[in-house]
């Protein structure tokens, strides 16, 4: 009740013309009512009567704040944070090198991006998560929904199709190497239509769309509260002409990336971005570097950079807070996105504890 | 724009309409305080139209990936491609050139791009069934004048090329009068056909295929090596404007590039070209490489005397047409010769 003027939900115009008048809490704008307040600065009594409401909405939410818990803020301890960071799950990549250099895979809560010229995998690479994000928990996965904005059109279906039964093929082996009950439970619904019915994608052809469907996510993810990946392919095509004014480039994008951390965070989801490589040109060679600007590199917890070496595939880890600067080699198959060499062969099973991601490699399966 | 379409607290549509506010990107644009201040209105209300409008503009936008794998209706679905005439080529690409999004095609001189540009605006007219979109094509030259003397020698052996198709469906397709040529031999030029000429003849349901034959060309001379963001400025405004007519109207657009040398390793290594042991990379660089769906390049190949399976063809004469890069594709190649009936691949 003894809340500022200043401090209230109301029009601006309307703020300042209080602040003027003199009133100075909540409480002195209620004892004077809708009347007195119209007349003291000069607006309709439907106007004071609807700033009134809002007043007392406030105040009422914030006793029951106060009374309650903290609300808006949490408090917690580092030590629950840990805890909590240790129990996340990751979203696997099918590429050991690369989930060993990002600590796990693809984390969850966290911006990542990728960033690589065009034709390196960025989008093999997504499509490949909206598929393994999907995995159940008993073969290491985090069973989630993906969504995928699409703003280049480039997702073609026949080759999540082909990733897809990829996957599955590899769970069936799992499951047939290890022979639990739970495994053959969870494949049941593991299924190529399973999987397809549980990536939603939205296309958006200018950045206006891309903007809105931002704003709807919050809304969408709770609908659908399975979703545990957003994937956004590409971000930097839609904001990369038409813009004279880059500072308006700038802000926009500042605005989507606080939205898409609390996206992630609200709901637990990892949310994944491509970008572009554009041309610095530098005093005596040009390199490459990630495209839409310095202040763009701030929005993203992860980077990777993806690039050439002669004909090898590479992935640079550029960016992380938690895990050290490192560079490995990937392959893209047929099934999807790979390790370059198949890792040690594993002796039989019994024994030795398997990761129930990983089932053991034959000779016939090298690529 | 007309307010009264969305959703809106009337309280809203007067505020809009005070504050002069006249489309959707102009809200987006904005920031949200700066919303508040215009329109007087609280900040949960900002937010409100904001929700608002955002739902009106992404009404019914969603599709899940299992819709799109299961749409064969040839109007709307990922699986219609636009066949290229013969079907090694086809089996190279998976079904053809994807309907939406740009497929460059890049090699040196005289290794065949023209001749695959000419036969696939020979192949857009056919009827769905046989590959085709049953639509016209719309040749943009900017440099050499079109080879009108070669279409027609190929709407002639029509026949012979494409014979899984029964003479009388090819006998009433009019092959000339569909095919619309345009030249363009400057940036502005160029600028006024994409946005008015294309936009007319997509419109009106004439066209379904776009060639633009090389836009590489049209920057060759303008642009000193200091120029370079003015010029990568020009690339991105016509790579997006090309990319929203292919969206909008379902229309491949096919460019034809031009090829350079490379000057070191990693510049050959940055366009994923190593793979076919020329050194030479498509012209005008990334920015435009950032505006394709699909890259295709073709070489002559110099083999004096090749493998047994190949010694029926003319020494020299053997291409090939290589995916550089696709989303759907792996990297891959085949051979194929130019014969007069067309272009046609050798298993």
């Amino acid at each position: 009740m003894q809340r500022e003027v200043g401090t209230l939900p109301l029009a601006p115009a309307l703020r300042a013309r209080l602040a003027a008048a003199g009133f100075q809490t909540a409480q002195e704008l209620l004892d004077t009512g809708p009347c007195g307040l119209s007349k003291e600065i000069g607006i309709s009594r439907e106007e004071a009567l609807e700033a009134l409401q809002v007043v007392r909405q406030e105040c009422h939410g914030d006793a029951a704040r106060t009374a309650g818990e903290s609300g808006a803020t949490r408090r917690c301890t580092a030590l629950e944070l840990l805890e909590e960071e240790q129990t996340q799950g990751f979203i696997i990549t099918f590429c050991s090198a690369l989930d060993n250099i990002l600590g796990g895979g693809v984390q969850l809560t966290k911006i990542t991006e990728i960033c690589g010229a065009p034709g390196v995998g960025k989008t093999q690479l997504c499509m490949q998560l909206a598929v393994d994000v999907q995995i159940p928990e008993c073969f290491g996965g985090v069973a989630g929904e993906a969504v995928f904005i699409d703003t280049e059109g480039s997702f073609m279906v026949d080759r999540v199709v082909d990733i897809a039964a990829a996957c599955v093929q590899h769970c069936h082996l799992i499951a047939e190497a290890q022979q639990e009950q739970d495994h053959w439970e969870a494949l049941e619904t593991f299924s190529l239509e399973n999987i397809l019915s549980h990536i939603y994608y939205f296309r958006c052809r200018d950045y206006i769309e891309l903007l809105a469907q931002v704003y709807l996510l919050p809304e969408f993810l709770s609908e659908h509260s399975k979703v545990r990946l957003v994937v956004i392919d590409g971000i930097a095509f839609p904001f990369r002409h038409d813009f004279e004014d880059l500072s308006l480039r700038t802000r926009l994008l500042n605005g989507l990336a606080q939205q898409l951390i609390i996206v992630a965070n609200d709901h637990k989801a990892a949310v994944v971005l491509t970008n572009q490589m554009t041309t610095r040109i530098g005093q005596s060679q040009s390199m490459l570097i990630p495209a839409l600007g310095e202040s763009w590199g701030h929005a993203a917890t992860v980077r990777l950079i993806f690039h050439w070496d002669n004909s090898q595939r590479l992935a640079t880890l550029y960016k992380s807070p938690s895990q050290k600067e490192s560079t490995i080699a990937y392959h893209i198959t047929s099934h999807g996105f790979r390790d370059v060499q198949p890792p040690a062969v594993t002796h039989s099973a019994e024994g030795t504890e398997l990761n129930p991601r990983k089932r053991p490699r034959t000779e016939e399966e090298e690529k | 724009m007309d307010w009264d379409q969305f959703d809106l607290n009337p309280k809203t549509i007067a505020a809009l309409k005070k504050a002069d506010i006249k489309s959707v990107k102009e809200i987006f644009n904005l920031s949200g305080a700066d919303l508040q201040r215009l329109m007087k209105l609280s900040s949960a209300d900002i937010q409100c139209l904001l929700k608002t409008v955002s739902h009106t503009l992404r009404r019914n936008s969603m599709l899940t990936a299992l819709q799109l794998y299961q749409d064969r209706d040839h109007l709307t679905s990922q699986h219609q491609k636009l066949s290229l005439g013969c079907s090694v080529l086809d089996n190279l690409l998976k079904g053809g050139i994807p309907l939406v999004g740009i497929t460059e095609l890049s090699g040196e001189s005289s290794a065949g791009k023209t001749q695959i540009s000419l036969q696939l605006c020979l192949c857009v007219q056919y009827p769905y069934k046989y590959g085709g979109l049953e639509s016209g094509a719309v040749y943009i030259c900017t440099e050499d004048v079109f080879p009108s003397k070669r279409l027609q020698q190929l709407i002639d052996q029509q026949q012979k090329l494409r014979a899984d198709v029964p003479a009388e469906v090819i006998q009433k397709i009019r092959f000339g009068n569909s095919i619309f040529i345009e030249q363009a031999a400057d940036l502005d030029t160029f600028q006024q056909c994409i946005t008015r000429r294309l936009s007319l003849l997509l419109a009106r349901g004439m066209v379904r295929l776009v060639v633009i034959d090389s836009l590489a060309a049209l920057f060759r001379c303008e642009f000193g090596p200091s120029e370079s963001a003015l010029k990568a400025r020009y690339l991105q405004t016509f790579g997006a404007q090309l990319h929203s007519l292919s969206t909008r109207f379902r229309t491949p657009i096919m460019c034809i590039n031009q090829v350079m040398d490379a000057v070191s390793e990693s510049e050959a290594a940055q366009c994923s070209c190593r793979a076919l042991g020329n050194r030479v990379t498509p012209a005008l660089g990334i920015t435009w490489s950032n505006q394709l769906l699909m890259r295709l390049m073709v070489s002559r190949v110099s083999l004096p005397g090749h493998s047994s399976g190949v010694a029926s063809h003319r020494a020299g004469s053997m291409r090939t047409l290589s995916v550089v890069f696709a989303p759907h594709l792996p990297p891959s190649f085949c051979y194929y010769t130019v014969q007069l009936e067309g272009v046609k691949g050798i298993k």
